[in-house]
Protein backbone atom coordinates (compact mmCIF):
# COMPACT_ATOMS: atom_id res chain seq x y z
CA UNK A 1 0.00 0.00 0.00
CA UNK A 2 1.25 3.65 -1.03
CA UNK A 3 2.26 5.51 2.51
CA UNK A 4 0.09 7.71 0.65
CA UNK A 5 -3.32 5.85 0.41
CA UNK A 6 -6.65 8.16 1.53
CA UNK A 7 -9.28 5.59 0.89
CA UNK A 8 -9.25 2.74 3.06
CA UNK A 9 -9.78 -0.85 1.29
CA UNK A 10 -10.26 -3.01 3.74
CA UNK A 11 -11.82 -7.02 3.39
CA UNK A 12 -12.65 -8.83 6.27
CA UNK A 13 -12.18 -13.06 6.70
CA UNK A 14 -12.51 -15.60 9.08
CA UNK A 15 -14.28 -18.94 9.84
CA UNK A 16 -18.07 -19.11 9.38
CA UNK A 17 -20.05 -17.56 12.07
CA UNK A 18 -17.35 -15.31 13.64
CA UNK A 19 -19.09 -12.36 12.45
CA UNK A 20 -17.68 -11.24 9.17
CA UNK A 21 -20.60 -9.87 7.52
CA UNK A 22 -21.69 -8.28 10.72
CA UNK A 23 -18.73 -6.55 11.34
CA UNK A 24 -18.20 -5.68 7.85
CA UNK A 25 -21.76 -4.40 7.29
CA UNK A 26 -21.66 -1.99 10.46
CA UNK A 27 -17.92 -0.98 9.42
CA UNK A 28 -19.16 0.04 5.90
CA UNK A 29 -21.65 2.17 7.58
CA UNK A 30 -20.04 3.75 10.31
CA UNK A 31 -17.54 5.01 7.84
CA UNK A 32 -20.11 6.49 5.76
CA UNK A 33 -21.38 8.03 8.85
CA UNK A 34 -17.98 9.49 8.84
CA UNK A 35 -19.40 11.36 5.39
CA UNK A 36 -17.41 8.89 3.47
CA UNK A 37 -17.88 7.48 -0.11
CA UNK A 38 -18.36 3.97 0.60
CA UNK A 39 -18.94 0.57 -1.50
CA UNK A 40 -19.34 -2.52 0.46
CA UNK A 41 -17.88 -5.59 -1.75
CA UNK A 42 -19.68 -9.14 -1.52
CA UNK A 43 -17.90 -12.16 -3.11
CA UNK A 44 -20.81 -14.74 -0.66
CA UNK A 45 -22.54 -16.16 -3.27
CA UNK A 46 -24.62 -16.54 0.14
CA UNK A 47 -26.12 -13.94 1.75
CA UNK A 48 -24.97 -12.56 4.72
CA UNK A 49 -23.88 -9.17 4.43
CA UNK A 50 -27.11 -7.30 3.29
CA UNK A 51 -28.51 -8.29 6.58
CA UNK A 52 -25.99 -6.33 8.39
CA UNK A 53 -26.16 -3.36 6.05
CA UNK A 54 -29.94 -3.31 6.68
CA UNK A 55 -31.00 -3.69 2.85
CA UNK A 56 -33.23 -6.57 1.64
CA UNK A 57 -31.44 -9.38 -0.37
CA UNK A 58 -31.55 -9.66 -4.04
CA UNK A 59 -30.31 -13.00 -5.86
CA UNK A 60 -29.46 -11.52 -9.14
CA UNK A 61 -28.55 -7.72 -8.95
CA UNK A 62 -25.56 -7.49 -11.77
CA UNK A 63 -27.72 -8.91 -15.02
CA UNK A 64 -25.98 -11.33 -17.67
CA UNK A 65 -26.13 -8.47 -20.47
CA UNK A 66 -23.24 -6.18 -18.55
CA UNK A 67 -20.82 -9.16 -20.45
CA UNK A 68 -19.91 -10.45 -23.48
CA UNK A 69 -17.22 -13.64 -24.53
CA UNK A 70 -13.49 -12.33 -23.84
CA UNK A 71 -10.84 -12.96 -25.82
CA UNK A 72 -9.15 -15.53 -26.69
CA UNK A 73 -7.07 -16.56 -24.10
CA UNK A 74 -8.21 -14.12 -21.22
CA UNK A 75 -11.20 -14.09 -19.26
CA UNK A 76 -14.51 -15.93 -20.16
CA UNK A 77 -16.42 -12.83 -20.11
CA UNK A 78 -15.31 -9.48 -20.07
CA UNK A 79 -17.57 -5.85 -19.82
CA UNK A 80 -19.54 -4.71 -22.91
CA UNK A 81 -17.58 -1.85 -24.22
CA UNK A 82 -19.95 1.17 -23.92
CA UNK A 83 -19.93 -0.43 -19.92
CA UNK A 84 -17.02 0.22 -17.39
CA UNK A 85 -16.42 -0.24 -13.61
CA UNK A 86 -17.90 3.42 -12.56
CA UNK A 87 -21.38 2.62 -14.71
CA UNK A 88 -21.66 -0.81 -13.23
CA UNK A 89 -21.35 0.74 -9.67
CA UNK A 90 -23.71 3.34 -10.62
CA UNK A 91 -26.61 1.13 -11.83
CA UNK A 92 -26.28 -2.06 -9.91
CA UNK A 93 -24.84 -1.35 -6.51
CA UNK A 94 -27.26 -1.28 -4.41
CA UNK A 95 -28.39 1.85 -2.23
CA UNK A 96 -27.89 0.77 1.66
CA UNK A 97 -28.88 3.08 5.12
CA UNK A 98 -25.72 5.63 5.77
CA UNK A 99 -24.91 6.29 1.88
CA UNK A 100 -22.89 2.98 1.87
CA UNK A 101 -23.72 1.38 -2.39
CA UNK A 102 -23.41 -1.84 -2.17
CA UNK A 103 -21.81 -4.35 -4.96
CA UNK A 104 -22.32 -8.21 -5.23
CA UNK A 105 -22.71 -10.99 -7.86
CA UNK A 106 -25.46 -12.40 -6.60
CA UNK A 107 -26.66 -15.67 -4.63
CA UNK A 108 -27.25 -18.95 -5.31
CA UNK A 109 -29.81 -21.12 -5.37
CA UNK A 110 -28.48 -24.44 -7.06
CA UNK A 111 -25.37 -24.42 -9.15
CA UNK A 112 -22.50 -21.57 -9.49
CA UNK A 113 -22.90 -21.22 -13.41
CA UNK A 114 -25.93 -19.20 -13.26
CA UNK A 115 -23.90 -16.38 -11.45
CA UNK A 116 -20.75 -17.40 -13.69
CA UNK A 117 -21.26 -14.06 -16.02
CA UNK A 118 -22.35 -11.68 -12.83
CA UNK A 119 -19.22 -12.72 -11.39
CA UNK A 120 -16.70 -12.25 -14.18
CA UNK A 121 -18.27 -8.66 -14.19
CA UNK A 122 -17.60 -7.91 -10.63
CA UNK A 123 -14.00 -9.05 -10.77
CA UNK A 124 -13.43 -6.72 -13.29
CA UNK A 125 -15.22 -3.57 -11.78
CA UNK A 126 -13.11 -4.44 -8.58
CA UNK A 127 -10.14 -4.74 -10.42
CA UNK A 128 -10.65 -1.78 -12.08
CA UNK A 129 -12.12 0.83 -9.67
CA UNK A 130 -10.50 3.75 -9.54
CA UNK A 131 -8.28 4.36 -6.03
CA UNK A 132 -9.69 7.54 -5.14
CA UNK A 133 -13.26 7.42 -5.44
CA UNK A 134 -14.24 5.13 -2.85
CA UNK A 135 -13.43 3.34 0.63
CA UNK A 136 -13.43 -0.52 -0.30
CA UNK A 137 -15.30 -2.44 2.57
CA UNK A 138 -14.82 -6.39 1.42
CA UNK A 139 -16.43 -9.81 2.70
CA UNK A 140 -15.63 -12.70 1.85
CA UNK A 141 -17.42 -16.43 2.30
CA UNK A 142 -16.35 -18.30 5.56
CA UNK A 143 -12.94 -20.44 5.76
CA UNK A 144 -9.78 -20.08 3.68
CA UNK A 145 -10.69 -20.92 -0.04
CA UNK A 146 -11.54 -17.42 -1.63
CA UNK A 147 -8.97 -15.53 0.47
CA UNK A 148 -6.14 -17.77 -0.50
CA UNK A 149 -7.25 -17.65 -4.03
CA UNK A 150 -7.21 -14.21 -4.05
CA UNK A 151 -10.16 -12.77 -4.02
CA UNK A 152 -9.32 -10.17 -1.63
CA UNK A 153 -6.68 -8.93 -3.55
CA UNK A 154 -8.54 -5.54 -3.99
CA UNK A 155 -7.99 -5.03 -0.29
CA UNK A 156 -5.21 -3.68 1.15
CA UNK A 157 -5.67 -4.14 4.97
CA UNK A 158 -7.39 -7.64 5.61
CA UNK A 159 -9.48 -8.35 8.69
CA UNK A 160 -9.31 -11.79 10.33
CA UNK A 161 -12.31 -11.91 12.55
CA UNK A 162 -11.94 -14.85 15.15
CA UNK A 163 -14.55 -15.40 17.83
CA UNK A 164 -13.14 -17.54 21.03
CA UNK A 165 -13.44 -21.70 19.73
CA UNK A 166 -10.53 -23.71 18.60
CA UNK A 167 -12.05 -24.42 15.88
CA UNK A 168 -12.37 -19.77 14.87
CA UNK A 169 -8.87 -19.95 16.21
CA UNK A 170 -6.98 -23.05 13.44
CA UNK A 171 -8.54 -21.02 10.49
CA UNK A 172 -8.10 -17.33 11.94
CA UNK A 173 -4.06 -18.64 12.47
CA UNK A 174 -4.26 -20.10 8.45
CA UNK A 175 -5.37 -16.60 7.43
CA UNK A 176 -2.87 -15.06 9.31
CA UNK A 177 -0.10 -16.42 6.83
CA UNK A 178 -1.90 -14.28 3.84
CA UNK A 179 0.93 -11.99 4.19
CA UNK A 180 3.01 -14.62 2.71
CA UNK A 181 0.60 -14.95 -0.65
CA UNK A 182 1.92 -13.32 -3.55
CA UNK A 183 -0.98 -10.62 -3.54
CA UNK A 184 -0.49 -10.57 0.13
CA UNK A 185 -1.72 -7.37 2.26
CA UNK A 186 -0.02 -4.33 3.76
CA UNK A 187 -2.02 -4.72 7.10
CA UNK A 188 -3.38 -8.11 8.59
CA UNK A 189 -6.09 -7.24 11.49
CA UNK A 190 -6.63 -9.61 13.95
CA UNK A 191 -10.67 -9.15 15.42
CA UNK A 192 -11.66 -10.61 18.06
CA UNK A 193 -15.62 -11.21 18.17
CA UNK A 194 -17.73 -12.51 20.82
CA UNK A 195 -15.73 -12.10 23.79
CA UNK A 196 -17.32 -12.59 27.19
CA UNK A 197 -14.53 -11.00 28.78
CA UNK A 198 -11.01 -9.24 28.27
CA UNK A 199 -9.64 -13.27 29.41
CA UNK A 200 -10.88 -14.77 25.91
CA UNK A 201 -9.22 -11.67 24.12
CA UNK A 202 -6.05 -12.74 25.63
CA UNK A 203 -6.03 -16.21 25.41
CA UNK A 204 -6.34 -15.56 21.37
CA UNK A 205 -3.98 -13.06 21.53
CA UNK A 206 -1.16 -15.56 23.30
CA UNK A 207 -2.45 -18.21 20.85
CA UNK A 208 -2.12 -16.34 17.64
CA UNK A 209 0.93 -14.11 18.84
CA UNK A 210 -0.42 -11.15 17.41
CA UNK A 211 -2.43 -8.58 19.53
CA UNK A 212 -5.47 -7.65 18.39
CA UNK A 213 -7.15 -4.02 16.81
CA UNK A 214 -10.58 -4.85 18.45
CA UNK A 215 -12.32 -6.76 20.47
CA UNK A 216 -15.89 -6.53 19.75
CA UNK A 217 -17.79 -7.97 23.38
CA UNK A 218 -20.18 -11.11 23.03
CA UNK A 219 -23.77 -9.10 23.06
CA UNK A 220 -26.44 -11.17 23.67
CA UNK A 221 -29.07 -7.92 22.25
CA UNK A 222 -27.15 -8.83 18.96
CA UNK A 223 -27.98 -12.58 18.83
CA UNK A 224 -31.58 -11.45 18.81
CA UNK A 225 -30.70 -8.32 16.00
CA UNK A 226 -29.85 -11.70 14.51
CA UNK A 227 -32.44 -13.90 14.54
CA UNK A 228 -34.86 -11.22 13.09
CA UNK A 229 -32.53 -10.63 10.72
CA UNK A 230 -31.85 -6.82 11.53
CA UNK A 231 -28.59 -4.91 11.22
CA UNK A 232 -26.47 -4.41 14.86
CA UNK A 233 -27.09 -0.42 13.98
CA UNK A 234 -30.31 -0.63 13.68
CA UNK A 235 -30.83 -2.21 16.73
CA UNK A 236 -28.52 -1.08 18.70
CA UNK A 237 -27.56 2.25 17.24
CA UNK A 238 -25.63 2.50 20.76
CA UNK A 239 -24.93 -0.88 21.54
CA UNK A 240 -21.23 -2.75 23.10
CA UNK A 241 -20.94 -3.47 18.89
CA UNK A 242 -21.83 -0.22 17.14
CA UNK A 243 -19.05 0.92 19.96
CA UNK A 244 -16.65 -1.96 19.25
CA UNK A 245 -16.74 -1.84 15.61
CA UNK A 246 -16.35 2.37 15.86
CA UNK A 247 -13.15 1.41 17.47
CA UNK A 248 -12.05 -0.56 14.72
CA UNK A 249 -12.76 1.65 11.93
CA UNK A 250 -10.20 4.15 13.90
CA UNK A 251 -7.84 1.46 13.79
CA UNK A 252 -7.96 1.19 10.70
CA UNK A 253 -8.23 4.52 8.98
CA UNK A 254 -5.00 4.83 11.12
CA UNK A 255 -3.75 3.02 8.25
CA UNK A 256 -3.98 5.37 6.07
CA UNK A 257 -3.00 9.11 5.45
CA UNK A 258 -6.67 9.78 5.44
CA UNK A 259 -8.15 13.41 6.78
CA UNK A 260 -8.41 13.91 10.58
CA UNK A 261 -12.06 14.32 10.52
CA UNK A 262 -12.53 10.76 9.39
CA UNK A 263 -9.47 9.34 11.08
CA UNK A 264 -10.88 10.84 14.59
CA UNK B 1 -18.23 -47.57 -0.63
CA UNK B 2 -19.17 -51.03 -0.65
CA UNK B 3 -19.26 -52.60 2.68
CA UNK B 4 -23.32 -51.92 3.20
CA UNK B 5 -22.81 -52.16 6.48
CA UNK B 6 -20.83 -48.99 6.71
CA UNK B 7 -22.74 -45.71 7.30
CA UNK B 8 -20.57 -42.76 5.54
CA UNK B 9 -21.30 -39.21 7.38
CA UNK B 10 -19.47 -36.05 5.74
CA UNK B 11 -19.65 -32.73 6.78
CA UNK B 12 -20.14 -30.25 3.91
CA UNK B 13 -18.75 -26.85 3.88
CA UNK B 14 -20.91 -24.27 4.67
CA UNK B 15 -22.86 -22.95 2.45
CA UNK B 16 -24.12 -24.78 -0.63
CA UNK B 17 -21.26 -24.83 -2.69
CA UNK B 18 -20.13 -28.47 -2.22
CA UNK B 19 -23.98 -29.84 -2.31
CA UNK B 20 -23.84 -28.02 -5.92
CA UNK B 21 -20.87 -30.15 -6.41
CA UNK B 22 -21.99 -33.92 -5.44
CA UNK B 23 -23.54 -36.11 -8.39
CA UNK B 24 -26.86 -36.79 -8.44
CA UNK B 25 -28.42 -38.80 -5.87
CA UNK B 26 -25.13 -39.54 -3.58
CA UNK B 27 -26.22 -40.00 -0.40
CA UNK B 28 -28.94 -41.77 1.11
CA UNK B 29 -30.44 -38.38 3.00
CA UNK B 30 -28.83 -34.76 3.71
CA UNK B 31 -29.32 -32.91 6.84
CA UNK B 32 -29.78 -29.12 6.87
CA UNK B 33 -28.59 -27.83 9.66
CA UNK B 34 -30.51 -24.36 10.72
CA UNK B 35 -29.97 -21.42 13.43
CA UNK B 36 -33.11 -19.23 13.82
CA UNK B 37 -31.53 -16.41 12.42
CA UNK B 38 -33.29 -14.94 9.08
CA UNK B 39 -29.89 -15.33 7.23
CA UNK B 40 -29.46 -19.19 8.64
CA UNK B 41 -32.84 -20.11 7.22
CA UNK B 42 -32.68 -18.09 3.95
CA UNK B 43 -29.31 -20.03 3.21
CA UNK B 44 -31.38 -23.11 4.61
CA UNK B 45 -34.17 -23.04 1.92
CA UNK B 46 -31.34 -22.60 -0.84
CA UNK B 47 -29.86 -25.73 0.66
CA UNK B 48 -33.08 -27.88 0.63
CA UNK B 49 -34.19 -27.00 -2.51
CA UNK B 50 -31.03 -27.76 -3.79
CA UNK B 51 -30.60 -31.19 -1.94
CA UNK B 52 -34.26 -31.89 -3.43
CA UNK B 53 -33.33 -30.60 -7.06
CA UNK B 54 -30.34 -33.46 -6.92
CA UNK B 55 -31.99 -35.87 -5.42
CA UNK B 56 -29.68 -36.48 -2.70
CA UNK B 57 -32.02 -38.95 -0.52
CA UNK B 58 -34.33 -37.63 2.16
CA UNK B 59 -33.85 -34.04 3.15
CA UNK B 60 -34.52 -33.14 6.63
CA UNK B 61 -33.81 -29.88 8.63
CA UNK B 62 -31.99 -30.21 12.41
CA UNK B 63 -32.50 -26.98 14.23
CA UNK B 64 -30.14 -25.51 16.39
CA UNK B 65 -29.25 -23.53 18.54
CA UNK B 66 -33.25 -23.43 19.40
CA UNK B 67 -33.44 -20.85 22.65
CA UNK B 68 -37.61 -20.72 23.09
CA UNK B 69 -40.91 -21.41 21.50
CA UNK B 70 -40.73 -17.80 19.36
CA UNK B 71 -36.92 -19.95 17.39
CA UNK B 72 -38.64 -22.99 17.38
CA UNK B 73 -42.31 -21.44 15.44
CA UNK B 74 -39.40 -19.49 13.05
CA UNK B 75 -37.65 -22.57 11.69
CA UNK B 76 -40.70 -24.78 11.83
CA UNK B 77 -42.89 -21.85 9.51
CA UNK B 78 -39.99 -21.91 6.84
CA UNK B 79 -39.80 -26.10 6.85
CA UNK B 80 -42.61 -27.59 8.58
CA UNK B 81 -42.40 -31.24 8.81
CA UNK B 82 -39.51 -31.46 7.55
CA UNK B 83 -37.78 -30.84 10.93
CA UNK B 84 -36.87 -33.87 12.52
CA UNK B 85 -34.89 -32.99 15.22
CA UNK B 86 -34.83 -29.85 17.74
CA UNK B 87 -31.92 -29.14 19.50
CA UNK B 88 -31.49 -26.51 22.71
CA UNK B 89 -29.18 -23.86 22.43
CA UNK B 90 -27.13 -25.63 25.20
CA UNK B 91 -23.92 -24.15 26.94
CA UNK B 92 -22.26 -27.40 27.08
CA UNK B 93 -21.79 -26.94 23.37
CA UNK B 94 -20.56 -23.42 23.90
CA UNK B 95 -18.26 -24.60 26.42
CA UNK B 96 -16.95 -27.46 25.04
CA UNK B 97 -16.31 -25.20 21.33
CA UNK B 98 -14.64 -22.80 23.19
CA UNK B 99 -11.92 -26.25 24.74
CA UNK B 100 -12.01 -27.35 21.15
CA UNK B 101 -13.33 -30.86 22.24
CA UNK B 102 -16.37 -32.69 21.08
CA UNK B 103 -19.71 -32.28 23.28
CA UNK B 104 -20.20 -36.09 23.65
CA UNK B 105 -16.91 -36.05 25.30
CA UNK B 106 -17.66 -32.88 27.20
CA UNK B 107 -20.96 -32.97 28.22
CA UNK B 108 -22.68 -36.65 27.48
CA UNK B 109 -25.89 -35.91 28.76
CA UNK B 110 -26.00 -32.22 27.91
CA UNK B 111 -29.68 -31.60 26.22
CA UNK B 112 -28.25 -30.71 23.26
CA UNK B 113 -26.13 -34.29 23.11
CA UNK B 114 -29.50 -35.82 24.02
CA UNK B 115 -31.37 -34.20 21.17
CA UNK B 116 -29.22 -35.63 18.66
CA UNK B 117 -29.21 -39.12 19.70
CA UNK B 118 -32.72 -39.15 18.35
CA UNK B 119 -31.51 -37.97 14.40
CA UNK B 120 -30.03 -41.67 13.84
CA UNK B 121 -33.16 -43.08 15.02
CA UNK B 122 -35.12 -40.63 12.94
CA UNK B 123 -33.49 -40.89 9.93
CA UNK B 124 -33.69 -45.04 10.08
CA UNK B 125 -30.11 -45.43 10.20
CA UNK B 126 -30.25 -47.38 13.44
CA UNK B 127 -32.87 -49.78 14.19
CA UNK B 128 -33.32 -49.01 17.91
Amino acid sequence: MAESATMIRVAFVGKGGAGKSTIAGTFARLLARRGQPVLALDSDPMPGLPYALGVSVDDQPIPDDVVVPGPEGGPRWVLRPDLDAVAIVDRYAARCPDGVRYLQFGNLWGSAVKLQQAQHAWSQVVAELDRDRWHLVGDLPGGTRQAMFGWARYADSVCVVVEPTVKSLHTAARLLRLSQAKWGPSNLVLVVNKARDRADADRISERLGVRPAAVVPHDPDASQADRRGAAPLDAAPDGAVAHAVDALVDQVASLYSLDEEVAR
Amino acid sequence: MNDEAATVVADLEAGIGTLTRLDAASVDATVVVVEPTLRSIDVARRAVAVADEQRQGRVVVVANKVADGGDRARIEEAFGDRVLVVVPEDPAVDAADRLGVSPIDHASSAPAVEALESLAEALGLVSE
